[in-house]
Order: structure tokens, then sequence, then C-alpha cells
């Protein structure tokens, strides 16, 4: 899976006529091609997390593969959505419950069918997943903190590469490169000098430039911080907590 | 082979997945920083660098009058130095804001009418204000010392319970109340401003500081990570929103999370349980909590004397209906040794293991004799009898006497 790829695909622009957990909620009981879509989309952004998890509990890289896939062909196949679910009004929970019930009482089931696998609803790289979790540092957190960790990782990731891909569309690509590292650290720490001297720019120029990139940045996190909770009121809620477990 | 990087903000390692080589949590604390601190920073205008508390030693020279003693506290606001005042032999609280917030216009005017304000403070369960000024550029407040925990640390330690909690929440409130009648707001009421003397008398440390440092929201630049969210976490919804417009109901928000925290031992983030839901509380104290969490203003208390008295009510009402709660509010004491009667405890078990290896004994040694088999069991089913009975009267005895002092003789 590449996130990179389906934010260029999708475009930028076609990212914020919705949030995208409340469109799959709100048609979650009808076979709307729109909430497939968007469900698709948040799928293909958060599956590794999940696999992490399913690691983390013990199974086998092979079976988190076939977990996976079978989760999430089940997912968007089936009208899982319809069932109601006390933590769906954000997609992260939704999604950590569902797994914990589908780990509790349908996947032996699916094993012993040998069904894993068969399903290639989402082009999902679970081939690489696993170098991905070889290379995880080690950590004693519970696999449900891990899970937040992963989680608030692949929003970043997913934000980044928004951000990237609307540099590259405006002709800016080396100015993201140069100026992603004043994203993290506060304002008045930044190089501003040297970064002048690299661009070919003024200091002030870098300034603005510096300002306006922190900005939307905040401002796509907040964006995507929306399509995985179904009310706009608790993105601050599900931002703290990322953040806290990022910090715990 | 392996190279570890280093996020250049935070010093720490860098995770090997991190998105675009970035740190996760530095990317994740610049995306909690509001609308309004990303305007406000006209990139044209450089803030002042992060503060950095001075060493006691670096102060002392700044304050002839007093003994830096040690640093004891350091956040958003400041830092805190415990120091002896020599000339009325005692404690104080040295507290030291950040030299850039005595920069703007009209500072030394605000600083003098807030901290006369906060002065006439006078209340029991507030931190008193000694005296105030500036010295190398920062302004300071001289303010009585406490000798206590705050409630984090308590927290933290596992000392707290419901119970306390019960008595905790009233002492706050009368001393918010009378702030607010004073026409003063906190602003930042959480538990690290709590504190708890050595009495068990809630002390309010930091009233009106925010405002006075005109740090509406927590600057990650100033202080730590956790402590960006520690505070947002307490905040009421239009602080985040509107920080500049905020009345007193923003302290019963704040307040509100605090009781909630108490109660359950965790956050109400987001659509959250009841406390009766989460721990065993009196179910009264659901309402209370969620109306002083109500994110519209005007549907909570508006009085935060009105949430003491109903905490108070539902209190003395648990005392005489026990069913409702686990167990009547005992008064809040900081942590204390344990009481004498503990020693019981260890007494009975002792007795019941020397008891169980002398029966033990007593089989493996007779074993095999059979000839005297009889006799030896009645002598030792005998003084098993007398040893049993013995216990139960101990145990009668201690319910009787809870200092338990035959016990202890009888051993």
């Amino acid at each position: 899976m590449n996130s990179t790829g389906t934010a260029a695909a999708e475009g930028p622009g076609a990212r914020f006529v919705t949030t995208h957990w409340s469109v799959v909620l709100v048609a979650g009981r009808t076979d709307s091609t729109r909430a497939q879509n968007a469900l698709a989309r948040l799928c293909q952004t958060y599956w590794y997390p999940l696999y992490a998890y399913v690691r983390r509990r013990g199974h086998s890289p092979h079976d988190a593969q076939d977990l996976t896939q079978e989760f999430f062909a089940r997912l968007l196949e089936c009208h899982t959505l319809s069932i109601a679910d006390p933590n769906r009004g954000r997609f992260r929970s939704f999604l950590l419950s569902t797994m914990n019930h589908f780990l509790a009482h349908e996947w032996e089931k699916v094993r012993a069918r040998k069904r894993g696998g068969g399903c290639q609803i989402l082009s999902l790289d679970l081939a690489q997943a696993e170098e991905r979790y070889d290379l995880e540092p080690a950590d004693n957190s519970t696999p449900d903190k891990l899970f937040d960790k992963h989680w608030a990782t692949a929003l970043l990731e997913e934000v980044l590469n928004q951000l990237e891909a609307e540099h590259q569309q405006a002709g800016k690509a080396e100015l993201f490169a140069a100026l992603k590292q004043t994203l993290t650290g506060t304002r008045e720490s930044q190089a501003y000098a040297v970064l002048a001297t690299c661009l070919g720019m003024n200091e002030a120029a870098v300034k603005v430039a510096v300002h306006r990139l922190r900005k939307r940045y905040r401002e796509l996190l907040r964006a995507e911080i929306a399509n995985i909770v179904a009310d706009p009121e608790q993105a601050d809620d599900e931002l703290r907590h990322l953040f806290t477990s990022l910090a715990g | 082979m392996n190279t570890i990087l280093i996020c250049p903000s935070c010093g720490r390692p860098l995770p090997p997945n991190a998105p675009k080589g970035l740190c996760p949590e530095c990317l994740l604390k610049a995306g909690l920083q509001t609308e309004a601190q990303t305007n406000a920073g006209d990139p044209a205008q450089p803030k002042p660098p992060p503060f950095v508390p001075p060493s006691p030693a670096e102060l002392a020279r700044h304050f002839p009058q007093l003994e830096i003693l040690e640093l004891i506290g350091r956040g958003g606001m400041g830092a805190v130095y415990k120091a002896r005042q020599p000339s009325l032999d005692r404690l104080v609280a040295l507290k030291i804001l950040p030299p850039g917030v005595a920069g703007g216009a009209g500072f030394a005017e605000r600083f003098t009418r807030e901290a006369r304000a906060l002065a006439r403070l006078s209340h029991p369960n507030i931190v008193a204000v000694y005296d105030f000024g500036q010295a190398a550029g920062m302004p300071f407040f001289v303010m009585e010392y406490v000798d206590g925990p705050n409630l984090r640390e308590l927290e933290r330690g596992g000392k707290l319970d419901p119970r306390e909690a019960m008595q905790i929440i009233p002492q706050i409130c009368g001393a918010l109340q009378f702030a607010h009648d004073e026409g003063i707001v906190h602003r930042d009421i959480k538990p690290e401003n709590i504190l708890l003397d050595k009495k068990g008398r809630v002390k309010i440390a930091d009233f009106g500081i925010a405002k006075l440092v005109g740090q509406t929201v927590p600057d990650a630049a100033l202080t730590g990570a956790g402590d960006v969210v520690g505070t947002l976490n307490y905040m009421a919804p239009e602080q985040r929103e509107k920080p500049l417009t905020v009345d007193h109901r923003a302290d019963i928000f704040s307040l509100g999370v605090v009781f909630y925290e108490l109660l359950t031992g965790e956050l109400p983030l987001g659509k959250f349980a009841p406390p009766s839901q989460m721990a065993q509380v009196d179910v009264r104290l659901d309402e209370v909590v969620v109306r002083a969490l109500e994110k519209e203003p005007a549907r909570r208390y508006q009085h935060v004397s009105d949430l003491g008295t109903d905490v108070q009510n539902i209190t003395a009402a648990g005392s005489a209906n026990p069913p409702l709660l686990s167990q009547p509010p005992a008064p809040v004491t900081p942590p204390a040794p344990p009481p004498e009667e503990t020693s019981d405890c260890r007494i009975l078990p002792a007795f019941l293991l020397a008891f169980i290896f002398g029966i033990f004994g007593a089989h493996r040694f007779y074993v095999g004799k059979t000839g005297t088999a009889v006799l030896q069991l009645f002598t030792f089913g005998g003084l098993g009898i007398w040893a049993t009975i013995d216990w139960i009267l101990i145990v009668c005895r201690a319910f009787k006497d809870k200092k338990g002092r035959r016990i202890t003789k009888w051993t």
C-alpha cells in the first residue's frame, strides 16, 4: 500500500468534500458506493496499526496477513457497520473493537475453512508489513496502546503525504523537502538564515513560507482527524488522545 | 550499522517509521497549537526564547532578602523555588514568571493591578501572596509555602479515593467562590495547582497567573509536551475557542474535570461514562459532574458554591444512608503512618501459619508409630481445638477493640 499514491490519485481537493467516517456511518446500512469508497480510503490509510496489533496479540506473520486481509474484506463486503457499536463514534475505536470481536468469534472458523487470504478487495502491501513490523523498536506497551501509537503515526503519515502532494502539484516539491523539518519545533527555533541560503531566498520570505507551511499542516491535520470521527466536536479529544498515546 | 537519528526539537531518538523522517510526537505537538496561537505568531516578530529557570545560586543575586533553597517546580507559567525569609524566619515560595511576559506595553501597570487583586485573596484555602515585583526583568511573587503534595502527586501515589474527593471538592468550591466574588477567575484549575498541606487543608495555587502571563493557551515552547496536554485537558470549551472572554464558569468546568478524575481516575474525554459507571460512587454525583461539565456555560452550575453544596448534601445523605456509598466519608488527611491496629493483621496470619506447621510437624514425627498414635493424635487434636477456640476469641475481641492491644500482648 502506498498512501502517497492514493493521495495523488484522488487529488487534494477531493478530500475535503466530506468527512469520511461520518459518510460511512450515515450510509452504513445501505450499499452506497460513496460510503464504500470512503471506508476503503480509511482502511487504506489505517490498516497497518491493525496488522501490528494482530501481530502483537501473538499471531504469526502469515496468520496476521491472512487475518488482516480477511478482516478488511469482511468489513467492506459485509454489513458489519449495521451492528450497533458504542465505539462507532470514532473510526479508531470502532476498528479496534470490531477486530477484537472478529478475533474472538470468527477468525478460528474462517481459518478452519481455510478461507483466509482468499479475498483481495483492498490491495494492501501485506508482504512489506512484516518488514516494517520488524523495524519496530521494543515496546512494553499493551497491544491497545501500541495500536494507538501506530494509529497516530499512520495519521501523520497521511497528513504529510497530502501536504507533500499539494506542494508537488504546485511545483514546490523542493520547498517542501527543505522546509518539512520546520514543522517540528518552535517557530523561533528554526534556522531561517541557513534555509534562506539553501533555497536562495531572503530570510523574510523563508519565514513567511515556514509560517504558511505550518498553518497548512495544522489545517490538514485537523481535517484528517475530522475524517475519522463522527462528530466534529470529538476532533479535539481525538487529537489529544493520540498525542497522549505518543507521549505516554 | 543502525544509525539512531535524533529529533532536533525534543532530542529524543526518532522511531524507524517516523513519518517523512519527522518526530511524530513533535508533529502532533505542533498540531495541538491553536489557530489563535498560529495567527498571533507574526513571522516578522520573533518570540522570546524558551524559558529556562535560573539556578538557585543565579537567582540569589537578585533576591538578597531571601535564601533561595531549591527549585521545586516548573511549568508553562514559570518556575517555583523554595526559599527562606530570614527576617520573619519563615519558609516562602518564590514564583518567577518567564521574562518574556514582561515585554508588552502596559505590563507593569497590569502586573501591579493583578498582583494587588491577588494579594487581597486572603482565604485559608488559597495560597497567600506576600509580595511581588520584578527582578532582572523577571516578574516574581513571594507566596505562602505549602508543605505538602499536589493532587497530581497524590493521584500518582494512589493516595486518593472517591471519599477523599468528596472532602476536597467542597473546600475547592469555597475558595473558588471567594475568588469569583472578588472578580478573580483562576483560569488554570488542574490537579497540579491544588495542594494539600500537612493538616489536609486544600490550598489553591497560581490564582489568575494564566491571565497575568497572557498565556491564554499553554505554549508548547515554554513547557513540556505533557504540560500542554495536561492543561488543555482541563480547559473549558469556550476557553479553547475564545480564551480572552471566559468568565468564572470556565473554572467550574475545569473543576468538573478534576472531580471526574478524582472519582474515576480517568479524564472525561468525548462522550464519557457517568462516574457511577466507572467507580463505586453515589449515583447522585453523576448529575453534579455532568452539570459541571456542560459544554454550554449557561447550562453549567452558575455558582461554584452550588456545586460544593450539592456535594456536601450528597456526602451528608450518604452518611445517613450507607448503601449509596461504598463507605461513609472520612476526613481527608495527607499520607500518614498506618494506624496501630494494622499490627493485628500481621499477627493473625503468623499465628495460623505456626499452627499449620505445628500440626504438619506432629503428623510427620508420629507417622508409622502406631503404638502411640492414638494418644498423640488426641494430644495434638486437643491442642489444635484449644488454639482454634482461642483464635476465634481473639478475632471477636479484635472486632470489639480495634486498637488490638490484647492481641499484641498475647503474642
